[in-house]
């Protein structure tokens, strides 16, 4: 028999502490730097904010694969509607509302179709995202179209106290999020949405309302992810934000979110977004290709999730013996 | 008529953790012979067949298949015997043909391949002898559900079974289906083919059977040859002698026409005709006790009351108002349903305590702006677990891993919290130990002396009898019998749902 | 009168968005132009169809078992680039470089099919998962400059050119494809292990009282997609006599897309591999038109996207009616 030490409790620390002292050892110049502590913090920074908004359809069992196409879309719209307005700094707000406004409504076709056609979620996603990619390429000709108006370029390289401004998007986003989760009503819904949606209706919740709105948030930091990006890069194209579908997920399993429905937290899935950061950043220190990190993020996947699989399986085992115990 | 015994199984014994469920149980089918078997929910109906079938290993006892002993450790080898079990949920592969169910993971080959003429044949064969309205190339998508059944019939009949086990084969069928169904009972007979049926519905069971044994408490019963199947006698064999009286029948107390009416349903229509046409009230302060068998309508009446399901057609009035089926509507009204699967619909299963009795109250919980306050959601739950005493006490404790009991405590629990006028409850203490269902009638009638309504689906008699203060019985859809100011005993509410009159004692 | 079948109904469906499209774009091309309706590219279409055809007669098979993947791009990369260094670094014959590249394919649908069918992943899950892994492997595996640069590895060899063109316009792909198409449904129709692949998707509860290994059969279609992949791979790196790490960049889309449009249904049970064919030369069609009418590609990815949403949603209410329906029939008609 195994003692009984929540491990799920600690395991968070530890394999940050482990992480941290390896990088240090290997690398100690070129990690415990102030500089790439900043660096880690500002890679950090896109998957947290997007991570902070997607968490709310993972935890109504839902998924969403269009993060990567819908973050360039939403990039690719803020980049031409502040060169439409002259590359003005008016220009720019507009653009950021526009893109905001964008996220949103993809958010709300992804929930509608979901909810009323009882579509899974990762096949309209699926196809959603090839609608973004096309939206992206048509509104940018397949070209790149950069932007270095200054209200623009300030949005990901303003630095305050010596952090870029988008690590204070990502804490904003986090705390607000972590808000709406665990103290509003809406938050108590998204759980229990997500751990039994037809005990959820029974109980008088409005299970599509809820389920919808979740996809509009993600949506909507999915958006703010791409004009954080485009910021940071001061451009915009169909390619921006790719790969990140994976990484936000990726984040979201490493923290403890699982992907089979309400379990998780947003302070887990910034702590995943860290790690996921912290493993770019230690592999590209140790001159591994941002490539390859690939495999060990489809691993991490892979392996998280057939543990979860296992583990609610072994649960529910559990808890056939225990109900037969109760009878005795 | 009946040949020599095909299957007996003798002293069989089975308990789980420690529970008897079946005590010396003995049950002989012979050979071309239809032989029920009843019982009330609990006596150990189903734990003999799945026993029978493999399903479950017996703790003693021995199965004798024509006379031999025998070993059945799984579904497979009772198949290879000779015995095929037609389930309630149906397990046809819809898209494929009806051959191709019949025959499937034992198709007729060629080579690699499906020898689709001779497995269509084949298939035709069996159809012919028993003349079922089949044809073996329809697929089964275009197929209704007493045609899918007939299809695990014939599955059954393809593997030479000489033993049918037919578990309540009529709960989803029409009216004519179920008739085909009994056509096609009787042509198996008469070709030797033994089989076992179980049902609720005596009238069936009457009709069809050669021979009837009855279990109760997980023993043996009685076993009636076909002219002592008499309903009167096979109700009261089934409820058996009543020692305790108090237990046995009681008098509906408290049918209080005058007091003031909190539930008025008025001509309550189901749109797929599971129930219809239902009118009844309830008083403040009254327990009603909704009898009947499963598949009655019992569920669904209660579920479109309180608006998880919609009538077609019909009218609900909480005190006088007219309420909109939506349960989010009636919870505000002040209606509590407490669901009668408690695991898929009454609890979120990952969720605390708190938060699981929270889940219904965030009308009355404090939110200061829209921060929700954990005290007082705290507050509240700790109220819950000491109305009702919830073990373990800690709040936080997940509501997944406790007992049945207590996860039925937290179901009700977050109901008390509320200023209710109605409260319904289906199958209340299913799968429940002792102790908590006591201390869940208690809640019950506190509840109703504070002047709440109260509806109570259950198919336990006993429980029945014990809480109801005027008992309304169901009957395939409809309201056939009331019982109030009357003393009524198991078998009268039984011989009401089963549509036997009893005769006058 | 007789109800027509769905499955029957459905094909027509998807025939006739086939004819609908080509009528449309021969119109748009204008027909006296002759742009579009030619011979020549009406083969061109077939050739671009070729490739998720053949693929897509894997992935029918899982999605027939209700799962689904989205890993058989970067696998072709993988393939595709183990063939590349065993062309760069090896003399080994053409042969046994083929014969690696299959080995490689099987493997990596035996690797899917372990982790959705042993540890019960769900499958969009586990071949995301495996979609980074098996592009991350390309790129591990990618052949390298003197500077390290990773760059595309050239395969122009005769005899492989050959294997990528054909005899005139009957191009070998083409060929393959109909050997595939035709073996896949052969298999899929007349031997068990197409049976069960339907009675699982149906119910896997179902098939297991059946005395069917649900397990096995997920895993075979899993390993069949692989070894289908790898035949995809071959004739790509053929055809473009390179191998690069950007192969079927996107790719898992094609299959998937020509499954749905062809009428395999994603919650599993039915469908076939004709469907599919068909789905695949509707998707190729379009990309055929939208090229040949000097539509931005862009557009492409927008109406790929709309088509397959469309679809799914007239599946689900097309086959929440047909069900609602065959109840309603089959209790009214009773048993008569």
């Amino acid at each position: 028999m195994m003692k009984n030490i929540n491990w799920s409790k600690y395991s968070k620390p530890i394999i940050l502490a482990v992480f941290i002292i390896v990088l240090s050892i290997l690398r100690p110049k070129a990690f415990l730097s102030l500089d790439n502590f900043s660096n880690v913090l500002w890679s950090v920074a896109v998957i947290g904010i997007m991570v902070s908004g997607s968490i709310f359809v993972y935890l109504v069992g839902g998924i969403d694969l269009s993060i990567a196409t819908l973050c360039a879309f939403s990039a690719v719209v803020v980049v031409s509607i502040t060169h439409l307005l002259g590359d003005t700094t008016a220009g720019v707000i507009v653009g950021v509302i526009a893109a905001l406004i964008v996220g949103m409504i993809a958010g709300a076709v992804h929930g509608v179709v979901i909810t009323t056609f009882k579509i899974p979620a990762f096949l309209v996603t699926f196809a959603t995202q090839s609608i973004f990619l096309g939206l992206a390429m048509i509104f940018t000709n397949n070209k790149i179209i950069s932007c270095t108006v200054p209200a623009f370029t300030a949005i990901g390289a303003f630095k305050i106290l010596g952090f870029p401004l988008p690590v204070y998007f990502m804490a904003i986003i986090a705390v607000i999020s972590w808000y709406v989760l665990s103290k509003t009503v809406y938050g108590r819904y998204v759980y229990a949405v997500g751990g039994n949606p037809e005990a959820s209706e029974i109980s008088g919740i409005n299970v599509k309302l809820v389920t919808i709105v979740c996809y509009m948030i993600s949506g909507l930091t999915t958006a703010i992810g791409g004009i954080v990006l485009a910021s940071m890069t001061q451009q915009a194209s169909s390619s921006t934000g790719a790969g990140y579908t994976n990484d936000v997920i990726t984040a979201a399993v490493i923290g403890g979110v699982s992907l089979l429905g309400g379990e998780g937290t947003v302070s887990g899935a910034i702590f995943g977004a860290v790690l996921m950061g912290l493993l770019n950043n230690g592999l590209n220190l140790m001159s591994v290709p941002s490539t390859h990190a690939g495999l060990v993020k489809g691993l991490v996947i892979v392996v998280a999730v057939a543990f979860d699989a296992l583990q609610h399986a072994d649960q529910s085992r559990k808890k056939v013996k225990k109900v037969k115990k109760a009878a005795a | 008529m009946a040949g020599n015994t095909i299957l007996e199984a003798k002293g069989i014994y089975k308990s789980f953790s420690g529970v008897p469920v079946l005590q010396n149980v003995n049950f002989e089918v012979k050979a071309g012979e239809v032989h029920a078997l009843m019982g009330e929910n609990g006596a150990g109906k189903s734990t003999l067949i799945k026993i029978i079938t493999g399903v479950y290993t017996k703790d003693d006892g021995q199965i004798y298949w024509e006379g031999k002993p025998v070993e059945i450790n799984s579904y497979q080898d009772c198949q290879k015997l000779g015995v095929a079990c037609i389930y309630q949920e149906l397990s046809v592969i819809p898209p494929l043909t009806v051959a191709q169910n019949v025959y499937l993971g034992r198709e007729p080959r060629k080579g690699p391949f499906i020898d689709f003429a001779k497995m269509n044949q084949m298939t035709q064969e069996l159809i012919d002898r028993y003349q079922f309205p089949l044809k073996p190339t329809t697929v089964v998508d275009n197929l209704g559900i007493g045609q899918r059944q007939l299809i695990e019939i014939l599955k059954g009949l393809s593997q030479d079974s000489k033993l049918l086990i037919m578990d309540e084969p009529t709960a989803s069928l029409s009216g004519k289906e179920a008739e085909m169904l009994f056509r096609i009972i009787q042509k198996l007979r008469s070709e030797g083919v033994s089989i076992i049926y179980i049902s609720h519905r005596l009238e069936e069971v009457y009709m069809l059977s050669d021979r009837l044994t009855i279990l109760r408490d997980g023993k043996n019963a009685a076993v009636l040859e076909k002219k002592d199947i008499i309903p009167a006698k096979v109700i009261e064999t089934m409820i058996g002698k009543v020692v305790d009286e108090s237990a046995g029948s009681r008098k509906m107390l408290h049918s209080d026409d005058k007091a003031e009416v909190r539930l008025d349903v008025k001509n309550l229509t189901d749109k797929t005709d599971r129930y219809r046409n239902i009118s009844f009230q309830v008083h403040r302060g009254e327990i009603l006790g909704l009898g009947g068998l499963i598949g009655a309508g019992r569920t669904e009446v209660v579920r479109a009351i309180y608006g998880v399901d919609q009538a077609v057609s019909g009218e609900v009035y909480l005190d006088g108002k007219k309420l909109n089926p939506s349960p989010k509507a009636s919870i505000l009204e002040g209606i509590g349903f407490v669901p009668e699967d408690r695991r898929n619909q009454g609890f979120i299963p990952l969720l605390s305590t708190t938060k699981n009795v929270a889940l219904t109250n965030y009308d009355i919980v404090k939110v200061n702006g829209t921060t929700i306050s954990d005290a007082d959601e705290l507050a509240m739950s700790k109220r819950a677990i000491e109305a009702i005493d919830i073990r373990p006490s800690d709040p936080n404790k997940q509501v997944g891993v406790m007992s049945g009991g207590n996860q039925q405590k937290v179901v009700i629990g977050k109901w008390l919290m509320r200023d209710l006028k109605l409260l319904i409850v289906d199958e209340p203490t299913a799968g429940i130990d002792v102790g908590a269902k006591d201390e869940i009638y208690s809640i019950l009638e506190d509840l109703a002396k504070q002047g709440v309504a109260i509806i109570v689906v259950t198919s336990d008699l006993q429980e029945l009898l014990r809480v109801s203060h005027r008992i309304l019985v169901m009957r395939k859809g409809d309201i056939v019998k009331e019982f109030k100011n009357v003393e009524v005993t198991q078998s009268m509410v039984l011989s009401a749902g089963q549509g036997v009159e009893e005769e006058a004692k | 009168m007789k109800r027509m079948n769905q499955t029957t109904m459905r094909r027509l469906i998807s025939i006739g968005m086939l004819l609908i499209l080509i009528l449309l774009f021969t119109i748009l091309a204008g027909a006296g132009k002759g742009k579009f309706l030619n011979f020549d590219n009406l083969i061109e279409v077939v050739r671009d169809a070729s490739i998720p055809t053949i693929i897509g007669v894997g992935v029918t098979y899982i999605i027939i078992t209700a799962g689904i993947d989205l890993s058989t791009g970067s696998m072709m990369a993988l393939v595709g680039m183990t063939m590349a260094n065993i062309y760069a670094y090896t003399l080994l014959p053409f042969s046994v470089m083929i014969i690696a590249g299959l080995i490689v394919g099987l493997l990596c649908g035996l690797f899917n099919g372990i982790i959705v069918a042993k540890f019960n992943v769900p499958e969009f899950i586990a071949t995301l998962a495996t979609m980074s892994i098996f592009r991350a492997l390309t790129y591990i595996i990618a052949i390298k400059d003197q500077n390290g640069v990773i760059k595309s590895q050239p395969m122009n060899h005769s005899q492989y050119a050959w294997l990528g063109g054909g005899i005139g316009k009957f191009y070998f792909v083409i060929m393959a494809m109909i050997v595939v198409v035709i073996i896949g449904q052969i298999v899929l129709k007349h031997t068990r292990y197409g049976t069960n692949l339907y009675a699982v998707g149906a119910s896997k509860k179902a098939a297991t009282l059946s005395g069917i290994n649900v397990a096995k059969t997920r895993m075979i279609a899993y390993v069949i997609t692989g070894l289908m992949v790898a035949i995809g791979a071959v004739f790509t790196t053929a055809r473009l006599q390179s191998a690069t790490t950007a192969i079927g960049m996107d790719f898992e889309f094609n299959p998937i897309a020509a499954a749905v449009v062809g009428g395999v249904a994603l919650s599993g049970g039915s469908g076939d591999v004709i469907g599919t064919l068909i789905g695949a030369l509707f998707m190729a069609t379009l990309e055929n038109g939208v090229r040949k009418l000097s539509i931005n590609t862009a557009f492409q990815y927008v109406i790929k996207g709309a088509i397959i949403i469309g679809v799914v949603i007239f599946d689900a209410t097309y086959k929440a009616r047909m069900d609602r329906k065959a109840k309603e029939q089959g209790a009214k008609e009773g048993l008569e």
